[in-house]
């Protein structure tokens, strides 16, 4: 695709006039991506923009356009036609908007890797197979680390993952593009691969979706893609807590008390709340060795979430006002709303355990959105500021979107790419 | 029990089982009893609601002037309705009087009575074979059973004077041995019969010159099996996918007609696991496979002139570390992929690649695919009915008509494009379920992918391959549904 070029009619082709809602050329690109599928290429678009409008229509009508991974024999018959393979956006300064459609490139491209791995199936996408994906990003100039959970201590992570034949492990990512003193923007994101839940085994209705509860992990991946593709100068790390859960005759048991890195000790009484134990250990990791600016994870945590919020917007939890309001206001920019819920202190008591420092989860009428937030803010350094997002209801959509197709959203990448700035 | 035949006498041992006619008409026998008694028959017959009908009973001990120990009678209904079927019930019905009763002889009575359907050879044969079907217990794990709750009778003697009855009783007998071994593997509980154990099973037709061929994991994995496969990659048993083949016709080359069988050996469900209420049934999830291993023992035994190919895909269905999971893409042997939803539809992943396989390798004439597949067809038909699908409206007549001469009933349920797009997968080229509506159709309409062109009938066995109560032929457990239906099938129409 060439987002712009000097401007020359085109007399082959008979123009067509279409009416486009008013709004953000963004929105007017995605809105674009649906009516020229099946177009003949090249096709033009004339709207009078300026550069940057121009290189923000090519990023909407790009991501809109997104089309899943396919696993086929024979072709799809449904799927939707493709776009020309040429559009030509004219506009006033077409080398201006090329530079910049250029780092909005970066950014969907960031955007489809974690769709594209949110996509893929647990038994093409384990563990393994998820941590080879962060390595592949070396080739950009990221520097990637694979841990071995029990040689690092990383007892929760390792438990989780204890019971699939594929291994578990802690991938490090590191993008070093500010300068050698600033401290990094550590993104922290749950990779579990698969769910079944392990020994709590989930009900079988719906458990496919279960292949995406790594969505977390995906976004944070591809935050690292898109600034080290625009080579963002800035620093920002990913951590991904990557393990399967699966039931299994090695399996931990509902009542297990695991020593995590921190040193607090665990007793997981519900083996499906097992993001929080592998993002407890993952956060810890995080404040002992990465000296954070600002901790932010995302994960697809709970189930509850999904009914306070819906499908509109992921919870936000955050130690520090400053962070928090950034992070709203750049979710609103980026479409990507998130809405604040607290941090309460009173949630302690779900979670106390009788023989351990905390039980992984209560039972029964508990807020546990709420109670994994704040589960997590005992891993996390109180000097560190710190955000938490669950994403279990934003992270996929049951049907076409303003900026994609349903399925995987490829949520949070967008929005950490800003955050991350440079 | 041992079953003799003989000429037609009033034994001076043991019990006796006669038929009465409708409306208290009794058949020579029971009326050569009732004289010996003095009248003593029918005086207990009138004190009784006995009346004739079809599979009414009434047992009378040691009548005066007689020798046996009891008589039992058995109504025959109307002496025109008395075909093959009826000769079985009459032969099953007695002796399920006197199986445990403490006698160990019994002689069956047989009258050709004016108006029968079917010879007398062929009454005789089907009642001493119906007696036969109904002796089957499945009793080898019962190690402090007492002496009075075992079956008692050890001899059966069919009294007939048709000249030919044992001759018919022939092939019947071997249809019964097949029976019984579909009955004893799926009885089995699953600790005892899994993939492996279940091929050794087949392995031991060879003595009824039946090729058996095995494919194991490593074979499978090379031919592309991955939808096979995939069921069982999370059990520490290993797959199996079993081939008999019996070449009784002339051409030893002719096409063959194809059966294949869901074999799964236990069925947890996998990670889309069951409720444990229950699950000990499944246990019988191979009975589709276990009816195609008696058949070819049934055809085998009877030497039928035909040549007919089993396929028999064995697995074993559990959670684990290396289960599969719901939302897997796996790719069958045809090449098509599937987005393995809910890892308890696991047989039809099991039979796409057996289904594929006997296409491409044997070419067959036809194929019938028989398995445990749907709940649903238990909700649809209950246990009356097996489904019937096929693309081939000439095979669904054969096998429709076979199955009603045997006892065995098929109801055919529709197909068509309407199911076949609620199997549209996002990413693959289909999901291995289609929702709640329609269930056993649209799983009909995922193995009819796997088919080709190749005449193709499904019977969805769920609900008539184990019996909740006892039947005129068949004690509760395993019926071994499809055994007789599938050697009637070739007997009437591909047989040399």
């Amino acid at each position: 695709m060439v987002a712009a070029e000097s401007s020359r009619l085109l007399a082959a082709h008979q123009p067509v006039r279409v009416e486009l809602a008013k709004g953000r050329p963004r929105a007017q690109g995605a809105e674009l991506a649906v009516l020229l599928r099946g177009c003949l290429s090249p096709a033009w678009v004339d709207l009078t923009l300026s550069a940057s409008q121009a290189a923000e229509l090519a990023f909407g009508l790009c991501l809109r356009d997104y089309r899943a991974p396919q696993i086929r024999f024979h072709d799809d018959d449904d799927a939707p036609l493709p776009l020309p393979d040429r559009v030509v956006i004219r506009c006033a300064d077409p080398a201006a908007a090329q530079a910049q459609w250029e780092k909005r490139q970066a950014v969907a491209h960031g955007v489809f890797l974690a769709r594209d791995l949110i996509t893929a199936p647990g038994n093409l996408l384990g563990p393994s197979e998820l941590a080879e994906q962060a390595q592949a990003l070396s080739a950009l100039g990221v520097n990637v680390e694979v841990l071995n959970p029990t040689e690092h201590g990383l007892n929760l992570l390792a438990a989780v993952g204890q019971a699939s034949t594929r291994p578990p492990c802690l991938v490090v990512l590191r993008w070093n593009g500010g300068a050698p003193t600033e401290r990094p923007l550590v993104l922290v994101g749950k990779g579990i691969t698969f769910d079944t839940g392990g020994i709590s085994i989930k009900p079988a209705e719906h458990m496919e979706e279960m292949k995406g509860d790594m969505g977390g992990a995906a976004a944070v991946l591809g935050a690292l893609k898109s600034v080290a593709l625009r080579g963002a100068k800035a620093n920002v790390a990913g951590v991904l807590a990557i393990a399967e859960n699966m039931p299994g005759s090695g399996a931990l048991r509902p009542g297990d008390i695991i020593r995590s890195y921190k040193g607090l000790n665990v007793e997981v009484v519900d083996t499906d709340a097992e993001g929080r134990l592998v993002l407890a250990d993952a956060l810890a990791w995080a404040c002992a060795h990465l000296k954070p600016r600002t901790l932010v994870d995302a994960a697809t945590l709970t189930g509850a979430v999904v009914r306070t919020l819906g499908r509109h917007h992921a919870g936000l939890y955050c130690n520090r006002d400053t962070l928090a309001a950034k992070l709203l206001k750049q979710g609103k920019a980026e479409d990507e709303p998130l809405w604040r819920l607290p941090l309460a202190v009173s949630c302690d008591d779900d979670f106390r355990s009788d023989v351990a420092d905390w039980k992984n989860c209560g039972w029964g009428k508990v807020p546990d959105n709420d109670d994994a937030a704040r589960f997590l803010q005992h891993f996390v350094a109180a000097s560190v500021p710190w955000a938490h997002l669950d994403i279990a209801g934003v992270s996929e959509r049951d049907e076409d979107h303003a900026w994609g197709p349903k399925g995987a959203v490829g949520f949070g990448v967008r929005l950490f790419d800003a955050l991350a700035g440079g | 029990m041992k079953i003799s035949f003989a000429k037609p006498h009033l034994p001076d041992q043991g019990a006796i089982v006669v038929g009465v006619l409708e409306n208290k008409v009794f058949t020579p026998t029971a009326q050569a009893l009732d004289d010996l008694s003095g009248g003593g028959i029918k005086r207990a017959v009138d004190a009784s609601k006995f009346t004739g009908k079809k599979d009414q009973v009434l047992t009378i001990l040691a009548p005066a002037g007689t020798k046996v120990s009891r008589v039992v009678l058995v109504g025959l209904g109307k002496a025109d309705s008395i075909d093959a079927q009826a000769a079985q019930s009459f032969g099953g019905t007695g002796l399920a009087q006197v199986l445990s009763s403490g006698d160990s002889q019994v002689a069956v009575a047989i009258d050709a009575v004016p108006g029968l359907k079917i010879s007398e050879a062929d009454f005789a044969a089907n009642a001493a074979f119906g007696a036969l079907l109904r002796s089957y217990r499945f009793d080898k794990y019962f190690t402090k059973e007492k002496k009075e709750d075992k079956p008692s009778v050890k001899k059966l003697a069919v009294l007939t004077a048709a000249p030919g009855a044992k001759t018919a009783f022939a092939p019947l007998e071997a249809i019964a041995e097949g029976v019984f071994l579909t009955r004893d593997v799926v009885s089995e509980p699953a600790n005892v019969i899994y993939p492996e154990s279940l091929a050794a099973q087949c392995k031991t037709l060879t003595e009824l010159g039946v090729e058996v061929e095995i494919l194991g994991e490593k074979q499978m994995k090379k031919l592309g099996m991955g939808s096979l496969l995939g069921v069982g990659q999370g059990s520490d048993r290993e797959s199996q996918l079993v081939v008999m083949r019996w070449l009784g016709a002339k051409d030893k080359d002719a096409q063959p007609v194809a059966f294949i069988g869901k074999g799964v050996c236990f069925d947890t469900g996998g990670i889309s696991i069951k409720p444990a209420g229950g699950m000990e049934d499944m246990k019988w999830d191979m009975a589709g496979a276990g009816a195609v291993i008696g058949a070819i023992k049934a055809l085998a035994g009877r030497k039928a002139k035909a040549n007919v190919v089993g396929v028999v895909g064995l697995v074993e269905n559990m959670p684990s570390g290396n289960a599969q999971r719901p939302g897997d893409v796996v790719t069958s042997m045809s090449g098509q992929t599937i987005e393995v939803i809910n890892t308890d539809a696991e047989g039809r992943l099991v039979l796409a690649d057996a289904l594929w396989y006997t296409k491409e390798t044997y070419k067959p004439k036809i194929m019938v695919d028989l398995a445990t597949l749907t709940g649903a067809i238990i909700i649809s038909l209950g246990g009356e009915h097996a489904g019937l699908f096929s693309n081939d409206d000439k095979l669904a007549d054969k096998l429709t008509k076979a199955g009603t001469a045997v006892g065995e009933s098929l109801w055919r349920l529709p197909m068509g494009d309407a199911y076949d797009k609620q199997l549209k997968s996002d990413i693959a080229d289909m999901k291995n379920v289609g929702g709640r509506e329609g269930g056993s159709i649209t799983a009909a309409q995922f193995l009819k992918r796997f088919v080709g062109d190749v005449a193709w009938a499904h019977l969805d066995i769920a609900g008539t391959a184990w019996s909740k109560k006892d039947t005129a032929t068949c004690a509760k457990g395993a019926t071994a549904f499809g055994v007789r239906l599938l050697d009637r099938l070739v007997a009437d129409h591909y047989e040399d």
